[in-house]
């Protein structure tokens, strides 16, 4: 039973650790602010769900789980949103934004 | 079998990689050309230092670190929020005293 829970408290860290590597990878990779961004934020959610799962097992049926279940909901919904203002004041502090994506205007003005 | 000293193994070792890539991000904080780089960089510094507090948590058994990964989760989030809504304020405020003085040079 103690090898079970320890073989897959050991699997699921292990990945979330791997995910933060990719992310940190990613973030030297990519040439322009908006990867970059994009590439640090979905894999540092992806680690920091599989770390918290890899916790919640070492710790058991706990009011600590339950803490760290919290930590996992408020990052997700908060997360999105950093990147989501990040991204507004990297576009609009940009003069030179066509070089690096492909801006379509919006419907309204073609009228 | 001592499962103690193999699950203090596997989070310190967890821990170290961890703050490998904590230094790692800083140097982009420091390289990055443009602002959002730097706010990039640091959101994901405080995101990494989160799960770092809560794997210390296990480790020394406290178990009220974990309280504080989540003020400082908060404390991140609201960080980013106010970095960029001032840095856009301060950019309108630059770029329309500049089209004043254009203006009035235009004028004269």
């Amino acid at each position: 039973m103690e090898w079970i829970r320890f073989l897959l408290a050991a699997f699921f860290i292990l990945i979330g650790v791997a995910a933060a590597l990719i992310a940190a990878f990613g973030m030297f990779r990519f040439k322009f602010v908006l990867n970059r961004m994009h590439a640090a934020a979905v894999c540092d959610t992806c680690a920091i769900l599989f770390v918290m799962i890899g916790l919640i097992i070492i710790s058991g049926f706990n009011f600590t789980s339950l803490k760290f279940l919290l930590i996992l909901f408020f990052l997700w919904i908060a997360s999105p949103v950093s990147s989501h203002l990040i991204s507004n004041m990297a576009v609009a502090t940009n003069e030179h934004i066509e070089e690096e994506c492909l801006v379509v205007p919006p419907k309204s003005e073609e009228r | 079998m001592d499962f103690q000293r193999a699950y203090e193994i596997l989070l310190i070792g967890a821990v170290i990689i961890l703050s490998l890539i904590i230094f790692v991000c800083f140097i982009r904080a420091v390289i990055g050309p443009r602002i959002a780089d730097r706010i990039v960089a640091i959101n994901m510094i405080g995101t990494l230092t989160i799960m770092m507090i809560a794997i210390l948590a296990l480790l020394l058994g406290e178990g009220y670190l974990v309280d504080v990964s989540i003020i400082y989760a908060m404390i991140s989030f609201l960080a980013v929020v106010v970095l960029t809504k001032i840095y856009l304020g301060v950019y309108r405020e630059i770029k329309s005293k500049e089209a004043e003085k254009q203006q009035k040079e235009g004028e004269l």
